[in-house]
């Protein structure tokens, strides 16, 4: 009986509210200025992003600041697929992530042998050395000059198509990323955050287990890498500097890391912020930080756990 | 009784030892668990029974000696290796899944052990839901399937750790103090869990405890540990008698009695 009332709900109304919130995505190229509307795409460029870091940091416990270094793995892969070996738009969207994947084991290889802050830190270095590359190579990365003049299909190029080609991959990549974790893996994924030595008796390789997590997690930053060289037609060295994989953290922990909608709304608060304050003050992320301490201590589960809990709180008192 | 039944015993223990520094932590242990056995380990704090299982499971390297399941050597294998040829084992410190839900931490383990781990796009949502019910009612916690398990009381959890390695289904129950920490009532409701489980279920259990007076009634055989050695493996009428027994529980012949 429980069940069935749970799935009378929670789910019906979970399912509406998705319904809802695409059909007003759809809307938006009619309502909002170009600028708007970039700010929009970015939003959901960014949340991508901040749903393969949760998969990590939520689902996996773990705490990556590297995460920028394979998101410019996913942009770079794009941008010299296309301009060094000529290779189509699309092949080189679809391949980007794979490439990214690729780069993801190789450093998860290493990374899942270390816990908690070693994890963290060897992260960050992996990161940089990411960011040393693509900053130094010349010959392939152009340096810090970055790389400009991608090639764009004429269809896409207007903002709104843009904007509905990025709505239709990260929707698609969403679904992915929440099919995969209602899954048995993601079950025990939850299982390992919480108690990976338990895990370990029940007969999992919780190291193995983490590295396809990470592998995973660099597939579908590198799609969000990929989406956003096209959208600016350029890539830069500071794509993988820690301070973008510090953004993305920002993300995961402004919207509420224990929710699978958290980085999406993590995403959509800290663009609008970006853009609104920095109409009025050059010192954004002074103001950033502010919201960000005062999120960690009073929303301690994120704006989403935080709502979740009112709601779940209102429903006990029925 | 079983052991005339069985041919080979299931988990045989071979001058099992190891030692920390200059600590003797274990000491050539002998043993042999035949199938539908239900044995417990005793001794005093410190005897050396935590470790003992942390070195059948995996968890520690043995320096000396054999362990061997099933005909197998599994001496010197990993935690889950060993966990998936089916040596299920319970901690004495209650290790659970606390943030996620009562009937989650029952599927984990069995989802693990029906090799459902790599099983990225079928959702988990109603997999194995009767097995996870029906191992809930053995344990007593139907009521709780629910709730979030590191919001249980304790003698519940203590439940629920009991449940997570039976849901792995295993050939060989380690239980590691099932009673730590309980009440006496809630004690005597686990020994009779745990005895219906060998007679029921016919389960083959080892069990650690403490305390003397909870094993009596229920084991077939007791083992006494001391100082990392095994003093004693016989069937509880012998174990009251054995003088060396006694002497390492001296202070606390009121159980004896009683």
């Amino acid at each position: 009986m429980e069940y069935l009332n749970k799935i009378g709900r929670s789910r019906v109304f979970g399912w509406g509210a998705i319904v809802v919130v695409l059909v007003v995505m759809c809307l938006l190229p009619f309502v909002l200025s170009g600028g708007w509307l970039s700010s929009v795409t970015e939003m959901l460029i960014l949340a991508l992003a901040g749903l393969a870091v949760n998969l990590i940091v939520g689902y996996g416990g773990m705490v990556t600041f590297g995460h920028a270094g394979l998101y410019a793995v996913g942009s770079y892969a794009f941008a010299l697929l296309e301009l060094s070996l000529g290779v189509p738009f699309a092949i080189a969207m679809i391949l980007a992530p794979f490439i990214t994947a690729i780069a993801g084991a190789v450093v998860g290889w290493f990374c899942v042998r270390l816990t908690s802050h070693y994890f963290a830190l060897l992260t960050m270095a992996f990161g940089m050395i990411i960011w040393a590359i693509i900053n130094s190579w010349y010959s392939v990365t152009n340096g810090d000059n970055g790389l400009f003049g991608i090639p764009i299909p004429e269809m896409l190029k207007s903002i709104p198509s843009y904007y509905y080609f990025t709505l239709i991959v990260v929707t698609v990549s969403a679904i992915i990323m929440k099919v995969i974790l209602s899954s048995p893996y993601g079950v025990i994924l939850r299982a390992i955050r919480e108690n990976s030595t338990r895990v370990n008796f029940l007969g999992v390789n919780v190291r193995n287990y983490k590295w396809l997590t990470f592998t995973l997690s660099a597939f579908f930053i590198g799609i969000a890498g990929a989406l956003f060289a096209g959208f600016t037609n350029s890539v830069f060295p500071q794509f993988a500097y820690w301070t973008k994989s510090g953004e993305f953290l920002v993300v995961v922990l402004l919207g509420g890391m224990f929710s699978f909608i958290g980085p999406m709304v993590g995403s959509v608060l800290f663009v609008f912020l970006d853009k609104v304050i920095t109409a009025y003050t050059v010192y954004w992320p002074f103001v950033l930080g502010m919201i960000l301490i005062l999120c960690t201590i009073l929303f301690r589960a994120g704006i989403v756990g935080f709502i979740s809990e009112k709601v779940l709180r209102q429903g006990d008192r029925q | 009784m079983s052991e005339d039944k069985c041919v080979q015993p299931l988990l045989e223990i071979k001058g099992l030892g190891i030692s920390f520094g200059g600590l003797q932590a274990v000491k050539d242990v002998h043993f042999d668990v035949y199938e539908r056995q239900l044995l417990s380990i005793i001794g005093p704090n410190g005897a050396g029974k935590t470790t003992l299982f942390n070195l059948l499971t995996g968890h520690l390297k043995p320096n000396t000696g054999h362990v061997i399941f099933d005909g197998k050597n599994i001496t010197g294998k990993s935690p889950d290796q060993i966990s998936r040829m089916h040596i299920g084992r319970s901690f004495q410190k209650t290790s659970l899944f606390p943030r996620i839900s009562v009937y989650e931490n029952i599927q984990v383990a069995i989802l693990t052990s029906r090799g459902k781990s790599l099983n990225l796009f079928s959702p988990a949502r109603d997999m194995y839901r009767e097995e996870v019910y029906q191992v809930l009612e053995t344990v007593g916690l139907k009521e709780n399937v629910n709730s979030i398990a590191g919001s249980l009381p304790h003698g519940a959890q203590r439940r629920l750790e009991i449940g997570i390695t039976l849901a792995s289904r295993p050939r060989v129950v380690l239980l590691d103090e099932p009673a730590a920490g309980l009440s006496p009532e809630e004690t005597e409701s686990l020994t009779q869990l745990i005895q219906m489980l060998a007679r029921d279920q016919q389960l083959t259990i080892v069990f650690i405890e403490h305390d003397v007076g909870v094993v009596i009634s229920i084991s077939e055989k007791i083992m006494v540990l001391h100082h990392g050695e095994l003093i004693a493996n016989d069937v509880p009428s012998e174990i009251v008698k054995n003088k060396e027994v006694q002497r390492v529980y001296l202070g606390e012949e009121s159980i004896w009695n009683s």
